[in-house]
């Protein structure tokens, strides 16, 4: 009999112990938990296909991960450089000839670091070169820019530093560095708030003299 | 399809299949008059003394234990039967209105009497078919043809599968120039006289960390300003909101995409949500909101930036009428530096994945259990 009563003592509490584990629906949950369940067999109806239709991108792979970025060249207004840029830069010095790009000054890094050549390389204009001298395509100049960031390029490629072209969904086109930093003068200038609220600062002030 | 609606919507005579409606006159569901015993199932056979019972039963039921008042007050009433009789009579008059005024009144001011009667009558969105939001929203574009001469489009997307929508903000680049907020106004079509704003930037002195009691929300300077960081508040979507669960009326719900919207129709303006928020994330009209004509985002949702009325609470949508569609939400594109990143949570190869994963992110408030699908991270 005591041994029943046992038993019979046991299976509630276990039934008690099965019903009280068991989730139940609509429960709160950590968010990271319902993506991880949730995620699992994710197929993705939309996509960002006819948000890009009408830019012109390449398709880059570095590291694990392969996306799209702008193409570039075609958007260089005296693109090819070739047709001015005839000789290498070294010939071209002290020539008699117009002066073209007076309007560049370079305000990246100082002097002792950089020069036009660290980025352009002189004896091909068409190309951009790494600091070995290696050439770099116009359309992937952010090879030439991650020599040095690293730890941005790191973040741009997962996707944490940038811009998207347009659209959320896959494909993902991100903007490359120069699509937002010009790389001339890379830093990002002070300027005023595009909005200002004169009602909030009102209330404000009124909140002040009661 | 009418069978199946979770609450009553007006007929006035333009869809004709009336259904043999099991009210009548006497103005109660479970019997009260003759009219309702028959219709009880009784077996065939049956001796006379349970007939008798059954009988009893089905034509006054529980009253034969109450009498005088509690028979007439305490009626078995639900919500849909209540309406369904103040509407009927409503009907009525305003039937009556209508043809009596009918040869002064031309056919456009019927036909805004007709959708104002539609919209007034209309049930919570959460609960309409397909049918009935592309219903609702047809009324909509039309009422706002009618009353301003412009056409607006309007959408009622429902949330995609396999999509959770997520945002992060990068503290480190956000600079201050509030060109998401200018965005967002514009998109939302917010009210213009009272300069309302769904996000807030504050703007944080260096070394103090986060105190929004010291932040400034509202400056006006050239920024970034020398020794001050800049973050962004909005809605922060809560998978577990506290706005949700407060609403009397089931007005504000969480879609299963994550966004956390509102039925600008059948909130009620009794701001207990924005009581509720720990973020600041919602908003309130005190008066009617005012877009001039020509800057009325025409490309409206439903559930996102419609136009909205004077007493109602709105907020944040992560710009449902164009996250639904692909693309981002307008603060997202204005942002000038990069500070915002929005995306698919449930899509392993999204980039909000990948800064949730790989960067040190963090929450406001996380100790609320609130779970914002709102992160802030840094460089």
């Amino acid at each position: 009999m005591k041994t029943k009563n046992i038993t019979s003592y046991l299976l509630t509490l276990l039934i008690i112990v099965v019903l009280c584990s068991c989730k139940q629906e609509g429960e709160y949950h950590p968010i990271t938990d319902r993506i991880e369940a949730e995620g699992k067999n994710y197929h993705g109806n939309l996509t960002s296909d006819e948000l890009l239709a009408g830019t012109e991108l390449i398709k880059i792979t570095e590291g694990d991960h392969t996306f799209l970025i702008p193409e570039r060249k075609g958007q260089i207004k005296l693109f090819a450089c070739i047709e001015c840029h005839s000789k290498p830069v070294s010939q071209m010095n002290g020539l008699n000839e117009k002066k073209a790009h007076w309007d560049i000054k370079l305000n990246h890094a100082n002097g002792e670091t950089m020069n036009c050549t660290t980025c352009h390389n002189g004896n091909n204009m068409n190309n951009l070169n790494t600091i070995t001298g290696k050439n770099v395509d116009f359309n992937l100049s952010f090879k030439v820019c991650a020599q040095c960031h690293s730890s941005q390029f790191e973040d741009w490629k997962g996707g944490a530093h940038g811009k998207k072209v347009a659209g959320w969904p896959p494909p993902r086109a991100s903007m490359t560095c120069v699509n937002c930093h010009d790389p001339h003068k890379p830093n990002f200038e002070t300027r005023w708030p595009s909005i200002y609220n004169t009602e909030k600062a009102k209330e404000r002030k009124e909140d002040l003299e009661h | 399809m009418s069978e199946n609606k979770k609450w009553y919507s007006l007929d006035l005579g333009l869809s004709k299949n009336k259904k043999t409606s099991s009210s009548c006159g006497c103005g109660k569901t479970s019997g009260g008059c003759n009219n309702h015993g028959t219709k009880n199932t009784q077996p065939t056979e049956m001796s006379s003394e349970d007939f008798f019972e059954a009988a009893i039963d089905a034509s006054i039921g529980d009253e034969r234990h109450r009498d005088g008042f509690e028979q007439v007050f305490d009626v078995k009433m639900d919500r849909r039967t209540a309406f369904k009789k103040l509407t009927a009579s409503l009907l009525i008059g305003a039937g009556a209105v209508s043809t009596s005024c009918s040869s002064f009144a031309g056919d456009d001011t019927k036909e805004k009497a007709q959708i104002d009667w539609e919209e007034q009558f209309k049930g919570n969105y959460k609960l309409m078919t397909n049918e009935e939001k592309q219903g609702t929203i047809n009324r909509l574009m039309r009422s706002y043809e009618l009353r301003t001469g412009k056409n607006i489009s309007m959408t009622a997307e429902n949330a995609e599968e396999d999509v959770l929508f997520g945002y992060a903000f990068n503290i480190s680049k956000c600079q201050g120039y509030m060109d998401c907020v200018s965005a967002c106004v514009e998109e939302n079509n917010q009210d213009r006289n009272s300069q309302m704003q769904y996000i807030r930037i504050h703007e944080m002195k260096d070394g103090e960390g986060f105190k929004f009691d010291n932040a400034d929300d509202n400056y006006y300077h050239e920024v970034p300003a020398e020794g001050h960081f800049y973050m962004g508040t909005q809605c922060f979507h809560c998978d577990n909101p506290p706005c949700v669960e407060v609403c009397p009326v089931q007005a504000t719900w969480k879609e299963d995409d994550g966004l956390v919207v509102i039925d600008y129709d059948w909130c009620v303006g009794c701001r207990y949500c924005m009581a509720a928020c720990p973020y600041d994330g919602r908003r309130f009209n005190w008066s009617k909101p005012q877009v001039p004509e020509n800057e009325v985002n025409k490309n409206q949702h439903y559930l996102g930036n419609r136009m909205r009325k004077k007493g109602v609470m709105e907020k944040c949508t992560f710009c449902v009428q164009r996250s639904r569609k692909g693309k981002n939400p307008a603060c997202v594109d204005a942002c000038p530096t990069g500070a915002r990143i929005f995306g698919n949570l449930l899509d392993p190869n999204s980039t909000i994945r990948w800064v949730l994963e790989n960067k040190k992110v963090f929450r406001l408030k996380e100790d609320l259990g609130t779970e914002p699908k709102f992160w802030y991270f840094m460089d």
